[in-house]
């Protein structure tokens, strides 16, 4: 929910108790003074109507209102004076309403007399109702219009943090943006963009920095190799090395060529992961670079038996062209790798999926764990064991998801774009 | 023959220069930008070796350098580099070619005997060892005048083993050759046996004597001897 939207609905939430809890009050409080001044009055005319009882023989009419009634009827013994409230007859109004009776008696030369007083409540019902009634419609609007000035003060006041929340939210480390906004008068906003334009300006250099640090990293470790190797071939032209000697310089050979490759491939990784690689806008046709690559693998392919069959649409995602390329090569060469003897290898590519069936021994291990860097599944020393992470990081950074699944004999990788 | 070698690394130039020396090349070492350009627009070269890193300046600047003023020199990169960009630059700028540390030896050889071949004119063109002549434009391989009919993997490694004739090569070398990054998909190297044997059988078909000699643990020499 939006931070304006949870504003707003914790401000109607409050503004109806308020209103509420606000009008019940009201109601009771205006309820009980109307209350007291009926019980005031009925009091008054209780001592009125006392005082003419002992002195006067007849009752005139007018001492009590319209609508008021009084009430003489003789009782053998006085009872306790009582208010009570309850529903008489109305003959002018032909309905039952409310009336408020004061009951008491009074000894009238020697005979007790119950008087019942009663007072009708109806109108005083009605202007309570529309007191009430008033007030809570004038508050209710009240509460309404600061709502909606609110919402909308709050909405043109916010402004410039969404801006600066929609620049955050389209930010890529790996163009090297710094973001910069113009200046605000909120003393809160003009701080967050300034933290937030110090923010990327420390991290796009940090970013170049470890650009750097990878490429320096690359020239730093390939130069001694490659003197390492160099050197090797040099003393393999040495005709008098003795055959033990050149065994084991044979396997300082292969050591350094694997120590090589690996360094390679873990600096590719690193770039891949770096970002240094950004997605073009057109989508890659993946079709030209499968052929090519099974042209290129004709031979070992040939020589190990294996069946290629293919089912190929042009299609393929919006990615940099070199991690096309990676992508299919590391597919391929797995399927091959980790294939049997006379074999299979199914490839089909359509609607936004490249999947790549080949058969294979069973694996014994999750094959989601496959995707770790230097895992591996038997002893094929020749592989890295970064085939399927350098796939999988190249999926990551480009928003595709990977899967691998086992089909009894088939080992199934799928991208999905 | 003449090369330039731009590198700053003095152990790799030692290596690259005695290979070439015994090639009978002349390879001229400059350690720094600066050396470089001075040699660049002093002598002439058939190819030029360059390293992007250089102490002074970027390798790139002496390739722009060497274009100006000698256009027709076969220029290779060598460097650590294995950017993209910088190999598209390197590329663009007229470079012949691309090599990303750590190479092997033999491979540069055979790179830098591929370029001279292309930027020279034709006659010189073919290659010739022993029996063996090749037409590279044609990808025709000829003994005693009689085709012996190559697949394309045969026939680039009949190219490399004579570019690096009389010398020891690795399997490794070989089989990076052959199948670049996917060298590492053969898990032992029988795979290159097959295609050595293949080769030495046609060669031999057409009344090649056996040039090809195998060196335990190591791998081969194609040699006269």
């Amino acid at each position: 929910m939006k931070l304006l939207e949870r504003i707003l609905k914790y401000q109607i939430i409050t503004s109806l108790c308020v209103l509420t809890l606000g009008a019940v009050l009201f109601y009771f409080s205006v309820n009980y003074l109307i209350n007291q001044e009926v019980n005031k009055e009925l009091m008054r005319s209780k001592a009125k109507v006392s005082w003419q009882l002992r002195h006067i023989d007849e009752l005139p009419v007018y001492i009590l209102q319209l609508g008021d009634s009084l009430q003489l009827d003789p009782v053998r013994y006085p009872g306790q004076m009582a208010l009570v409230e309850r529903k008489l007859f109305n003959d002018i109004e032909n309905e039952y309403q409310p009336y408020r009776q004061l009951v008491f008696y009074e000894r009238v030369e020697g005979a007790w007399y119950r008087v019942t007083i009663s007072k009708l409540l109806a109108q005083r019902q009605q202007l309570l109702e529309a007191v009430v009634m008033t007030v809570t419609f004038i508050v209710a609007l009240l509460l309404i219009s600061l709502l909606l000035l609110n919402s909308w003060l709050s909405r043109r006041l916010w402004q410039p943090f969404y801006k600066t929340l929609r620049a955050l939210d389209s930010y890529q480390v790996e163009k090297h943006e710094v973001l910069t906004f113009s200046k605000q008068h909120t003393v809160e906003f003009e701080q967050l963009n300034q933290s937030v334009t110090q923010f990327t300006d420390r991290l796009a250099a940090t970013y170049q920095n470890l650009k750097e640090f990878t490429e320096n990293a690359s020239h730093e470790i390939q130069t001694p190799l490659a003197v390492i190797l160099s050197k090797i071939e040099s003393l393999f032209q040495d005709e008098s090395l003795r055959e033990s000697q050149v065994l084991a310089l044979s396997e300082i050979s292969e050591a350094a060529n694997r120590l090589a490759k690996l360094n390679q491939a873990l600096l590719l990784l690193t770039k891949i992961e770096n970002r240094q690689f950004l997605a073009g806008t057109e989508p890659i046709n993946l079709v030209p670079i499968i052929n090519r690559k099974l042209r290129d693998l004709e031979d070992l392919i040939e020589q190990r038996e294996i069946t290629v069959k293919t089912a190929i649409e042009p299609t393929g995602p919006v990615m940099h062209p070199a991690l096309a390329e990676v992508l299919v090569n590391n597919l391929l060469t797995n399927a091959i790798r980790y294939n049997m003897n006379g074999g299979t290898i199914d490839i089909t590519l359509h609607a936004a999926r490249l999947v790549v069936r080949n058969t294979g021994a069973p694996i014994h291990i999750d094959p989601e764990l496959m995707f770790e860097r230097f895992r591996k599944e038997g002893t094929h020393s020749a592989s890295l064991g970064l085939g399927l992470a350098l796939v999988k990081t190249i999926c990551q950074v480009n928003g595709q998801t990977l899967t691998y699944e086992t089909d009894g004999p088939w080992h199934i990788l799928t991208v999905t774009w | 023959m003449k090369l330039l070698l731009i590198e700053d690394e003095k152990a790799l130039a030692t290596s690259i220069q005695t290979y070439f020396q015994r090639e009978n090349f002349i390879c001229e070492w400059a350690a720094n930008y600066r050396t470089a350009v001075e040699k660049i627009n002093i002598y002439r070269y058939d190819c030029v070796l360059v390293d992007l890193m250089l102490p002074d300046g970027d390798g790139l600047e002496a390739v722009r350098e060497l274009k100006r003023s000698f256009p027709e020199t076969g220029i290779i990169i060598i460097s650590a580099k294995n950017s993209l960009d910088d190999r598209i630059t390197g590329l663009n700028l007229g470079s012949d070619d691309y090599l990303t540390k750590p190479f092997h030896l033999s491979e540069l050889n055979a790179r830098v005997q591929a370029v001279i071949r292309r930027r020279s004119f034709q006659g010189s063109q073919q290659i010739r060892f022993g029996k063996i002549q090749i037409d590279p434009q044609e990808h025709l391989a000829l003994v005693d005048q009689q085709e012996i009919v190559l697949t394309r993997k045969e026939y680039d490694l009949l190219v490399y083993l004579i570019a690096n004739k009389n010398r020891v090569l690795t399997k490794e070398s070989i089989a990076e050759h052959l199948w670049g990054d996917d060298a590492d998909l053969m898990d032992n190297f029988d795979f290159i046996y097959t295609h050595i044997k293949n080769l030495r059988k046609k060669l031999m078909d057409k009344g090649c004597p056996d040039y090809l000699k195998s060196i335990y643990g190591v791998g081969y020499k194609f040699s006269e001897q």
